[in-house]
């Protein structure tokens, strides 16, 4: 039996209380990212619906995926949304979208909605970037800076390492987090190199959760000259799919010195609920 | 006489039993992780149970590969580049030099004189992610790497992606994927990349000869790759059956003395 160790769990959720018939204004969120696809449908200022999918090879059936099964068995239709905006990678792929907005506000928007209308720093783990972004108290973004091109580090990253490893993708935070003192990190995140390095490492005689832990020590390091670059405040909001793993979470609060916000909604959303509140800003000036 | 040879690579192990001169059973497993240790254990007894022998009837085991220093049970252990070469020379015995590519590295061994060896070229440390992100990349294009090769071979474009680090190929080619190019020619983008990857290291030092090179290795497995290797090098590679045991039938030659 061969494990796909690399495949993170989707979801998608329906809300059976809300009475969208009844609702005034009905919008919607696409983030496609390279690697994730999140469709959001909110009614007034309620998720009403989400999809959190892996991207495919065609976009638009990602797209389109993600919609249908955020819709789940409600009965509304693409024609219920009032207005729909797309971001993300991918973004010019949702043919049903009206307008794409950049991920950078529809995170800052969307993280406001998660962690509350106090963050003034979001922080954006995807696929292949790293993206760290500064609010104004009244929620415009003043600054934002990304990681170097390379995309490695970032969640593709990860997925390589959770196969390379053998390690079941959600559990290698948690892993990571059980050695009593971290080792050194790794010298470079490059998940080209990460075999090579990895296997070093076990011929030294380390253990499978110390490797995990210098590898999510130096991604967690990268991260943090990034968001050292934009003058965060202490706590951050952190978005996208690594903001769920808390080998890099974790040691950004212990080794870091920064406090990470919690939610009960899932961070991955984020993008996605932006675009869709962008898109109920834009339904209202109307 | 009885022997085996198991080769530890970074993607799968490959056990093979010899009997005096002749494959009696191969196995392969996947390698990987933490557990290789026990995966090599469970090949070579899968392996010995496919030719109805226990342990005890094998003279002796040869161990090979990168991970060849996790294989307990193995009598001798073997650097790569010699199983390689003595693979080839019994496969081919006129064979002048032998290019293995596997998951993570690249071997161009130049055959000497007698038992010898000219010279080995391997990639930098860098070229290591070859097969890694060919891996990541057959998940994102939801092909296996058997449909990615073939889909590749009935695809005509001249689209690139970078053909220099691996990670940079992925974007490239996710960047390709958002703007709707089909998959098929996503594929052969990132087969024809790491063809020119092999190509630079045949290069390298001693170009291989035309006719009596010998191809091994997982990769050579891969029809879209070998096809624009042999177009770019101008090497009509000779590619054995089982070519991804190249490295473990060396080892259980050297095994038999």
């Amino acid at each position: 039996m061969t494990q796909d160790y690399w495949r993170w769990p989707e979801s998608t959720w329906t809300s059976k209380d809300i009475d969208w018939k009844n609702s005034s204004t009905i919008t919607a969120g696409v983030d496609i990212g390279s690697n994730s696809t999140q469709a959001v449908v909110m009614c007034d200022n309620s998720l009403f619906g989400y999809a959190n999918l892996r991207t495919g090879p065609d976009y638009r059936e990602s797209a389109g995926q993600a919609m249908k099964q955020a819709l789940g068995k409600s009965g509304m239709t693409i024609r219920d949304i009032k207005y729909t905006v797309a971001t993300g990678w991918g973004s010019r792929n949702v043919a049903f979208a009206q307008k794409i907005v950049d991920e950078v506000n529809c995170h800052a928007r969307g993280a406001r909605f998660i962690y509350g209308s106090s963050v003034k720093t979001v922080v954006d783990l995807g696929a292949q970037t790293c993206k760290a972004i500064r609010l104004y108290d009244w929620g415009r973004v003043s600054d934002f800076m990304m990681n170097d091109k390379c995309a490695t580090g970032m969640g593709r990253g990860i997925e390589v390492m959770a196969d390379l490893l053998q390690v079941p993708i959600q559990e290698m935070g948690e892993r990571s987090l059980t050695v009593g003192k971290d080792p050194e990190p790794v010298s470079t995140t490059c998940y080209d190199f990460a075999n090579t390095e990895a296997i070093g490492l076990f011929r030294e005689g380390y253990k499978e959760n110390e490797v995990l832990a210098a590898y999510l020590f130096a991604i967690a390091w990268r991260i943090h000259g990034t968001v050292g670059k934009v003058n965060p405040e202490k706590e951050l909001a952190f978005t996208g799919g690594l903001a769920k793993n808390a080998g890099i979470v974790k040691r950004l609060e212990r080794d870091m010195k920064m406090t990470a916000l919690t939610s009960e909604y899932d961070p991955q959303l984020a993008g996605a609920i932006g675009a869709a509140l962008i898109a109920r800003d834009t339904v209202e000036k109307d | 006489m009885i022997t085996a040879g198991i080769d530890v690579g970074i993607e799968n192990i490959k056990a093979v039993i010899l009997k005096d001169g002749e494959v009696i059973a191969r196995g392969t497993v996947r390698s990987g992780g933490a557990k290789r240790a026990m995966s090599a254990e469970k090949v070579w007894k899968d392996t010995l149970a496919a030719a109805r022998l226990s342990p005890s009837d094998v003279e002796k085991v040869v161990a090979t590969g990168q991970g060849k220093g996790d294989v307990s049970f193995a009598g001798d252990r073997v650097v790569e580049p010699v199983a390689d070469a003595r693979a080839a020379r019994f496969l081919y015995p006129a064979s002048t030099s032998v290019v293995d590519v596997g998951a993570d590295q690249v071997r161009v061994v130049t055959l000497g004189k007698g038992d010898g060896i000219a010279e080995v070229v391997m990639n930098q440390k860098c070229a290591a992610g070859l097969g890694i992100s060919l891996k990541s990349m057959s998940r994102t294009l939801g092909m296996t790497l058997d449909e990615m090769s073939r889909q590749a071979g009935n695809s005509r474009s001249d689209i690139a992606v970078n053909d220099g680090c691996g990670v940079f190929a992925e974007m490239d080619a996710l960047g390709l994927l958002s703007r709707n190019v089909p998959r098929e020619e996503v594929a052969l983008a990132v087969m024809e990349a790491v063809a020119v990857r092999i190509n630079s290291i045949l290069n390298d030092k001693v170009k291989p000869a035309k006719d009596t090179t010998v191809l091994v290795g997982g990769v050579s497995k891969n029809k879209a790759i070998v096809d624009a290797l042999k177009r770019r090098s101008g090497v009509n590679f000779i590619i054995p059956e089982y070519a991804e045991y190249a490295g473990a039938l060396g080892a259980a030659l050297m095994a038999a003395g």
